[in-house]
């Protein structure tokens, strides 16, 4: 028994020693050009999914279900998000590609949480990524909007596309 | 010495396993508007400082040092940086609590020039530093890396004629 504890004292003193060096001689790779591993990358999103989905409120949109909030939320997402999450009918947004964790494309790729989670996630932000918090910018009923137009992103109804889109320039 | 190696082998395990489920289960805080503990801030800044200084190892400025070379650089930084990193005498209107973009215009850069070259190229993973090197050829990441550095005391000719034009 007394050699079991000194062999786990060694294996702290050893991780703590090996961590430390890996560290502190940089090989700690910090290029967001670079991917990690699929499997870190894979480990690292399903972690955060699960913290989203452990924190963000249960519950329904408290806002109507129509083309009025979608196209309230459609006008939010249009100024503020489009330029890293891509737009709709747009090819997805090369700026939002070059983070790590790169921007996911809404409109191409759709989203996996609910309008909860979503307004949850605009409203305090993402630790660690890009994702910087709108709470201090919008109102919550306009976060509701925003998250029912991205819930919908790919399959938004044609009149809500139409009258979000810019005036075309002469 | 048989006990002594199971006693190792399983704290290995266990210190790998305990960290994994507590991610995994998501426990670990993802809001970005929430501070992180000052030791993981501090731990994350040392390794990234070290990482980043191992990566630019051997690059070198090409460029002569001018103010033609600042003015250049001004202009893409206010227009492509100023927004999370402040502009002179303006600080960021910054939410971003973890990781905070270093506010360049108070507290300047605790990087040399070739580090910051390679920071602006590259970005930072896991931050809201994204790589420019598909936005800007070298030589324009080297007129921004010298407008930072230089940003909190640059010649007065140059601060003139950045300055925004009065209607």
């Amino acid at each position: 028994m007394k050699k079991f504890i000194t062999g786990s004292s060694c294996a702290i003193v050893f991780l703590a020693i090996a961590l430390a060096a890996y560290l502190a001689l940089g090989f700690m790779d910090v290029a967001a050009d670079r991917r990690p591993s699929a499997l870190e990358a894979g480990f690292m999103t399903a972690s955060l999914e699960a913290s989203v989905r452990r924190r963000a409120p249960q519950m329904q949109n408290p806002l109507a279900n129509s083309d009025d909030t979608l196209i309230a939320g459609g006008k939010l997402y249009l100024n503020d998000c489009v330029g890293c999450h891509g737009g709709p009918g747009q090819p997805p947004s090369h700026f939002g590609a070059t983070f790590y964790p790169p921007a996911p494309q809404f409109p191409s790729a759709g989203t996996q949480f609910s309008e909860a989670q979503i307004f949850w996630v605009a409203k305090n932000g993402i630790r660690m990524t890009g994702m910087y918090p709108q709470g201090a910018s919008y109102s919550d009923s306009q976060l509701w909007s925003l998250a029912a137009f991205i819930s919908r992103a790919r399959n938004l109804p044609p009149a809500v596309v139409k009258s979000i889109q810019p005036p075309l320039s002469k | 010495m048989k006990n002594f190696v199971l006693g190792f082998l399983a704290t290995v395990l266990l210190i790998l396993i305990v960290p994994l489920t507590y991610l995994r289960l998501g426990a670990a805080e993802v809001r970005g508007d929430v501070r992180a503990p000052s030791w993981e801030s501090r731990l994350m800044r040392f390794a990234r400082h070290a990482s980043v200084t191992r990566s630019a190892q051997g690059i070198q400025n090409p460029l002569p040092h001018s103010d033609e070379q600042l003015i250049a650089g001004a202009k893409m930084y206010l227009d492509g940086c100023a927004g999370c990193h402040g502009r002179p005498g303006r600080p960021a209107r910054n939410r971003i609590a973890y990781a905070p973009p270093p506010e360049f215009a108070h507290v300047g850069s605790p990087y040399r020039e070739p580090e910051l070259f390679w920071v602006v190229k590259h970005g930072i993973r896991r931050t809201g530093m994204s790589a420019y090197a598909s936005f800007y050829s070298d030589q324009q990441v080297w007129q921004l890396v010298e407008f930072v550095q230089q940003m909190n005391n640059l010649p007065p000719a140059v601060f003139d004629a950045i300055q925004p034009e009065r209607p």
